[in-house]
């Protein structure tokens, strides 16, 4: 088995509120190795969401531990968390969540200047993202310019700014028509073909059938995690 | 040498006194020399060469036979800018002669006060001490000492201040609130370059460096605007009230003291707007 990426062991999420405490995530284990490619299924409110929040360093575990690359995040300050996020994670979300003043081009630039990237390195790459999910000759436009099967590809490029080894996508296709959506889903799919872990949060079963390995979850557990 | 005419009640009497005189035709003898001032000039319609009477009393009694030989520009009082200088100087013997008692032969050579010139102005608090000791019963004070005039621009000065700090606190008030709004329409690019990876740190350095920027623009600004509209507000009230007094002017000193005031202002009002956004925005942006 190749190591892993990312590692949750017996995570839970419990959101303290005032009308009581939510737990979204209760004691979950789970493994994702490098360059793997699997699909989180469950009904909404499930928890989700709130795991591919602890997955991708966002969100710390009340309890259980995580383990990216072998490191506990638990102790790493934030400061470190953000500087994983930064370079070792890419984050795909159902509304697309570009900054809307930047141009296409801007936006994927943006984590590359943030990383330290050289300027020269940093254009051939953005270039070369651009091209990779088919938007090249937009890559002038703003958000705001572009459908949302577009803006889900820009995100897509952004988040493979500074090649990631895990992306996290959380619903990709959920704002897209049938056609775009399967645009998106094809692009994940060469991604992971192109060695990146890809995780996707789905509703869609066409979706979700995609990936080999399927997680299935309910009140915040995995109930079956499977691969075909 | 000329006596100044002081703004006391028997210049008050001279002036009452000339604005009842007329100008005569011919004079006996050539009159005494006076100057007056170019207000007075103007408000009695008098040149130089015209005779004139001036009198101690209201009434116009005891008056005397004077001609103008001169006109002159007065120094601008800022106590008095509110009242044209109506003034007029006079040979000191011609004073004396004017405002004497023909009965109390002391009245003629008393005066109330003189002004002394020191060839080293620091001397003046040994010179007065000099004086009171000398002299009993006349008191000896130096110009420059803050006396009941400077005092008056001592609470104006404190007036002020009050002032400003007022505004600049209700501006402090206003701008933090402007910054609270501006931070909280970025909340969710605060949220989504978090999730890029972007620390507190940095966000924070970038939304400081802006907040600098604002301030020193404003502070730039209201300078800029400050130095446009002393021209025309000196022109206004320097019309208004006929004189040659300068009203406002914006100095090194002020620019100075509205940058050391507003820049650390921006700086600290966009950190407060921000601080507590960045500590609410963990990184989630999924709701
Ligand atoms: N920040 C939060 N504060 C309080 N409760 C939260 C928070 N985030 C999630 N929850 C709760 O945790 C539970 C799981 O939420 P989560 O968003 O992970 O569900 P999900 O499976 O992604 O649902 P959906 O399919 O509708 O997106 C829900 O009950 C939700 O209300
Ligand atoms: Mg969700």
């Amino acid at each position: 088995m190749t190591a892993p990426v990312v590692e949750a062991r017996g995570v839970s999420r419990v959101f303290p509120m005032q009308a009581g405490a939510v737990t979204a995530l209760a004691d979950v284990s789970l493994r994702v190795s490098a360059g793997e490619y699997l699909s989180i299924v469950g009904p909404s409110g499930c928890g989700k969401s709130t795991l591919l929040h602890v997955l991708g360093c966002v969100d710390v575990p009340t309890a259980g531990a995580l383990r990216f690359q072998d490191r506990d995040v638990a102790t790493l300050p934030d400061a470190e968390r953000s500087r994983l996020r930064l370079r070792e994670i890419g984050f795909v979300f159902q509304r697309f969540f570009l900054l809307p003043m930047l141009t296409a081009w801007e936006n994927v630039e943006l984590p590359q200047a943030e990383a330290g990237i050289a300027r020269a390195e940093r254009r051939a790459r953005t270039a070369e993202l651009l091209d990779y999910v088919g938007l090249a000759a937009r890559a002038g436009h703003r958000p705001s310019e572009l459908s949302g099967g577009e803006m889900q590809r820009v995100a897509i490029a952004r988040a493979l700014a500074n090649r990631p080894r895990l992306l996290l996508a959380d619903e990709p296709t959920g704002e897209l028509d049938q056609t775009t959506g399967g645009q998106v889903a094809d692009l994940l799919d060469r991604l992971h073909g192109d060695g990146t872990a890809v995780v996707v949060v789905t509703h869609d079963a066409v979706m979700a059938e995609r990936a080999p390995r399927l997680v299935h979850m309910r009140d915040g557990r995995i109930v079956e995690d499977s691969t075909r | 040498m000329f006596a100044a005419s002081r703004p006391r009640a028997a210049t008050w009497g001279l002036i009452a006194a000339l604005l009842v005189s007329v100008p005569l035709v011919a004079a006996p003898a050539e009159a005494p020399g006076i100057l007056i001032s170019r207000q007075l000039a103007e408000a009695r319609h008098l040149a130089v060469g015209d005779e004139v009477r001036l009198a101690a009393e209201p009434s116009g009694t005891a008056s005397r036979q004077f001609r103008v030989v001169g006109i002159y520009e007065p120094t601008p009082d800022p106590l008095r800018f509110a009242q044209p200088p109506l003034d007029v100087r006079l040979h000191l013997p011609d004073l004396l002669a004017l405002t004497g008692d023909p009965a109390d032969a002391a009245s003629q050579d008393a005066v109330t006060a003189i002004n002394v010139a020191l060839a080293d102005p620091a001397d003046a608090d040994a010179f007065a001490r000099d004086v009171a000791g000398r002299l009993p019963g006349v008191t000896a004070r130096a110009t420059s000492s803050p006396d009941a005039r400077t005092n008056t621009f001592v609470v104006i000065e404190r007036f002020h201040t009050a002032i400003a700090f007022v505004t600049v606190l209700g501006s402090a008030v206003f701008l933090l609130a402007l910054m609270v709004m501006l931070v909280d329409e970025r909340r969710s690019t605060v949220a989504i370059l978090r999730l890029m990876g972007f620390t507190r740190r940095r966000i924070l350095l970038q939304v400081c460096a802006e907040g600098a920027l604002i301030a020193l623009v404003g502070a730039a600004g209201g300078v800029l605007f400050a130095i446009a509209v002393q021209g025309l507000f000196n022109r206004f009230f320097q019309w208004r009230y006929d004189t040659a007094l300068v009203f406002l002017r914006v100095t090194p000193a002020v620019v100075w003291r509205s940058l050391v005031i507003a820049v650390p202002l921006g700086i600290g009002a966009s950190l407060a707007a921000s601080w507590s956004l960045l500590r609410r925005t963990g990184a989630g942006l999924h709701r």
